[in-house]
């Protein structure tokens, strides 16, 4: 609890700062669909003939995890806010149309032919008799979508639009680190409540005043949310620099930063913790973000969809860079020295009980031992796919789980071995060992940073910029600066600064 | 004035609700459309209104087609009773009533003198009942202002589709009475749908008895129950619950001896000894003469009275004997206690020694 308290106080401004965008995104997000559900469900009870099939649709889109949706929309959309909210949107009409549609259906047909006897035109009829009528029963469809959509944008931290999610997300990624993850969670959980009441609030004051006060509540809430847009309609920077989840592609993207910075006069703004690999990738060819740094082995294997022609650091560069460069027209430049590959990981202990040295050791306990691996790694060749083969392994227990916490799995005794990222900082923290690769299978994947050729050629001197940064910083400081920023919460772009600092690179 | 011209009605699956329907509806006539289910009152009644419209004829308000009218405008200018009553809900009785004033764009102050007038005129005290709300009344409330809402804009014609139908028959009964009440006042022009006989035939001015989407007979309910023109009109008369709701009229005798001109009377030229009805030359009603001299107090029944509502009447005048039928002034026959026995006795059949 003290420790909880402590989280709360460190991170209150970036608490104030995420529980509002929280708010913009997922209450944009619920007007936009209330303007689109409500109207569309009204006219479908005129048209009652295509009202399932569209209902239907809307249906399939629910079904659809919001995580693709995502994924999905930043081909088209790049990254942030917007393709946030288009996909919360999606996520939100299913409740509001279904029950704006069975509301009005669902009015006493009665009724409805006395409103028509007496001479009501079709939207009087609407506004005076049917929609007060089913408003209690719209209401609960809005608020179901209001419920799902707060709770859901925690996800669109994962391509950069900010609120909740970025809380729970680091929690996650810092080994499920139960303070930060409450700290994400706990406002979503009690801003969906407070939402909640605010609806019925409203809903028991339209029962008399009707359609306008429905109106106006939507004109109070669209204006309410986008004012910030409207005044804060900022230039964007001349370049971006985006990154992964994680510390490691933050302190590095804070170091390409800083070093830009020292020697141009060109904005820069970061946009780190944009998830996995797919994401960060289609922001930057979409052009949301300029420069992310990728793994040489990384490129070769997940973006061009190759394996590695050798087992050479120098060698794999070499192909990533080409391989970029033909395929997606990008550049990467210079690697630095650290070599952030897979490994397989255990503790000493285990090490020792099972007298594990290699990876081809693991064969004769592999019927004992319970493997956490994630889901990446369980389907790569250069992973557990290539183990089974180069080794002729077959484990019988594999868990997959998210990267973020099969470290803790391991130090709780729930795995014996995991796959691991040699720099990461738990090695650190955990005393972990790891399992020489006599066969080489997992290639080097080495750190560069990557840009596509336009911007290459737009600002010129960012390849010397950059280039600084090559064959500089070795797995033990990478692991060390890591370390810092996880365990010690110390902010990357502070690790950032002094290592540059201490190389040399930036004025002090 | 309603009047329906060559009306047909045939539905896209074939159905032919209505056959060829001419009637004509005179103004301040209530005209009782009655029939067994399916045999298309209620889509003849819901085409004056144009809820329905015809396949094939025309239909008349005030000579003009109902066609040529705005729809909105010809619907506030016709009032609706519904079966289901509908009043809306989410509306207080006041806002209610004044759906249709407030479409007409009738003044706020005019319209509140309107509720309050409508209210107290179905013995409803306004201040209590404007502000609340419809499930805070009982049925035969509801329907009260179900018909009190018709009226609202003082419409000539008003369109009852079974608007009691749902109610316990005490307040069934309490409705037709009030409706009968209103009428004499407000004379309107009024189409009834029912299913009940006996309601049909204590409203109807006539009653239009239809089968399969067409007129069978239309009359007034002493001709339909004397001269039934078939076989299917004696038999559905004859589904009456029970002889004691028969109206007076019908029990009456048309061509009694004891009625006397008041020519005669005042000759002198009858028998000083006997009871006599005296009417003018009009057939008025103008008194008893009994013993020689004008009664001061007698009871008259007026025509639609049912028997068993006349029977309470007459045990309470032992000292009468005759008693004038009378519509509107007019006498329409005398009933006697002969009479009654009569009636009673034709209406009662045995069936294996049982009363049925």
């Amino acid at each position: 609890m003290q420790e909880f308290i402590n989280v709360f106080q460190d991170r209150r401004g970036q608490l104030l700062e995420t529980i509002w965008e929280h708010l913009q995104i997922s209450l944009l997000s619920l007007v936009i669909a209330i303007i689109i559900a409500v109207p569309l469900g009204l006219i479908l009870t005129r048209y009652p003939r295509v009202a399932e099939p569209i209902i239907g649709i809307s249906a399939v889109m629910q079904t659809i995890p919001s995580l693709a949706v995502l994924a999905f929309l930043i081909p088209f959309l790049g990254i942030g806010k917007v393709p946030a909210i288009i996909a919360l949107t999606a996520y939100g009409l299913l409740p509001i149309l279904r029950n704006s549609y069975t509301g009005i259906i669902g009015v006493d047909p009665a009724l409805k032919e006395a409103a028509v006897g007496m001479g009501m035109n079709s939207f009087k009829r609407l506004s005076k008799v049917e929609l007060p009528i089913a408003m209690p029963v719209i209401m609960a469809g809005i608020r179901t979508s209001m419920v799902l959509i707060v709770g859901t944008t925690t996800i669109a931290a994962l391509i950069g639009a900010g609120g909740l999610g970025e809380l729970i997300l680091l929690g996650i990624d810092r080994g499920a680190d139960i303070n930060l993850i409450l700290l994400g969670a706990i406002p979503a959980a009690l801003l969906a409540i407070i939402l909640d009441l605010i609806l019925r609030g409203f809903e028991r004051i339209s029962k008399r005043a009707g359609f306008k006060s429905f109106v106006a509540m939507l004109l109070i809430a669209v204006l309410v949310v986008t004012s910030p847009f409207i005044f804060n309609s900022s230039q964007r920077a001349d370049l971006i620099i985006g990154g992964k989840l994680g510390s490691e592609p933050a302190i590095l993207a804070n170091m390409y930063k800083l070093l830009i910075e020292e020697d141009t006069d060109l904005n820069v703004e970061l946009e780190t913790g944009l998830g996995k690999t797919s994401f960060v990738f289609s922001a930057l060819d979409k052009g949301s973000i300029d420069i992310y740094p990728e793994f040489t082995g990384t490129a070769i294997v997940t973006l061009m969809e190759e394996e590695a022609e050798s087992n050479d650091a120098k060698e794999v560069y070499e192909q990533a860079k080409t391989g970029m460069d033909k395929r997606y027209d990008m550049a990467l430049l210079q690697p630095m020295a650290f070599n952030n590959t897979y490994a397989v990981a255990t503790t000493e202990e285990l090490a020792d009980q099972y007298n594990l040295e290699a990876i081809g050791d693991l064969q004769a306990v592999e019927d004992e031992v319970t493997a956490g691996f994630t889901l990446e790694f369980n389907d790569r060749y250069d992973g557990y796919v290539g183990m089974q083969d180069v080794y002729n392994l077959d484990i019988s227990n594999i868990r997959t789980m998210e990267p973020g916490i099969r470290q803790d799995a391991l130090a709780n005794g729930k795995v014996d071995i995991i796959d691991a990222y040699a720099t990461d900082s738990y090695m650190v923290e955990l005393n972990l060992v790891t399992l020489d690769d006599p066969e080489n299978l997992f290639p080097p994947y080495q750190g560069a940073p990557l840009l596509r050729n336009e911007t290459m050629e737009e600002y010129p001197e960012l390849k010397d910029i950059l280039n600084q940064l090559g064959g500089k910083i070795t797995d033990e400081q990478m692991r060390q600066m890591n370390y810092e920023v996880d365990y010690e919460d110390r902010s990357p772009k502070e690790v950032a600064e002094e290592f540059l600092q201490d190389e040399g690179l930036l004025d002090n | 004035m309603i009047e329906f011209d060559k009306v047909k009605k045939i539905y896209p699956d074939g159905t032919e609700a209505i056959r060829e329907f001419s009637l004509k509806v005179q103004a301040g006539e209530i005209v009782t459309l009655i029939g067994p289910s399916g045999c298309g009152k209620t889509t003849a009644m819901k085409m004056v209104n144009r809820l329905i419209e015809p396949t094939a004829g025309d239909i008349y308000i005030n000579e003009k087609k109902v066609n040529s009218y705005n729809i909105h405008e010809l619907r506030w200018n016709i009032g609706y009773v519904l079966q289901e009553i509908a009043l809306f809900p989410h509306m207080t009785i006041g806002e209610n009533i004044s759906v249709v004033p407030e479409m007409k764009k009738w003044k706020g102050k005019k319209v509140k003198k309107r509720i309050d007038e409508l209210l107290e005129m179905v013995g409803l005290d306004p201040t209590t009942y404007q502000k609340r709300m419809p499930r805070e009344l009982s049925g035969g409330q509801q329907q009260r202002i179900g018909v009190v809402r018709a009226l609202a804009a003082d419409p000539d014609i008003i369109l009852m589709d079974e608007p009691f139908s749902a109610l316990d028959p005490i307040s069934r009964e309490q409705l037709q009475t009030d409706i009968k009440t209103l009428q004499k006042e407000i004379k309107k022009t009024i189409l009834f749908v029912t299913h009940d006989m006996d309601e049909a035939m204590a409203l109807g001015d006539r009653v239009c008895l239809m089968k399969d989407g067409e007129i069978v007979q239309l009359d007034t309910p002493q001709q339909l129950i004397l001269n039934p023109k078939t076989e299917f009109v004696k038999n559905f008369i004859g589904e009456r619950k029970s002889p004691w709701q028969t109206a007076v009229d019908v029990i009456c005798d048309q061509l009694s001896s004891h009625v006397l001109t008041k020519e005669a009377f005042e000759q002198g030229n009858f028998d000083q000894n006997a009871t006599y009805i005296v009417t003018d030359r009009n057939n008025m009603f103008e008194g008893v003469v009994s013993m020689g001299a004008i009664k001061p107090e007698t009871l008259t029944l007026e025509n639609d009275l049912p028997l068993y509502k006349a029977a309470a009447l007459i045990q309470q005048h032992d000292n009468q004997h005759l008693f004038p039928v009378i519509k509107q002034g007019k006498l329409i026959g005398v009933l006697s206690n002969k009479k009654i026995v009569e009636y009673l006795r034709s209406k009662t059949t045995l069936e294996n020694g049982v009363i049925q």
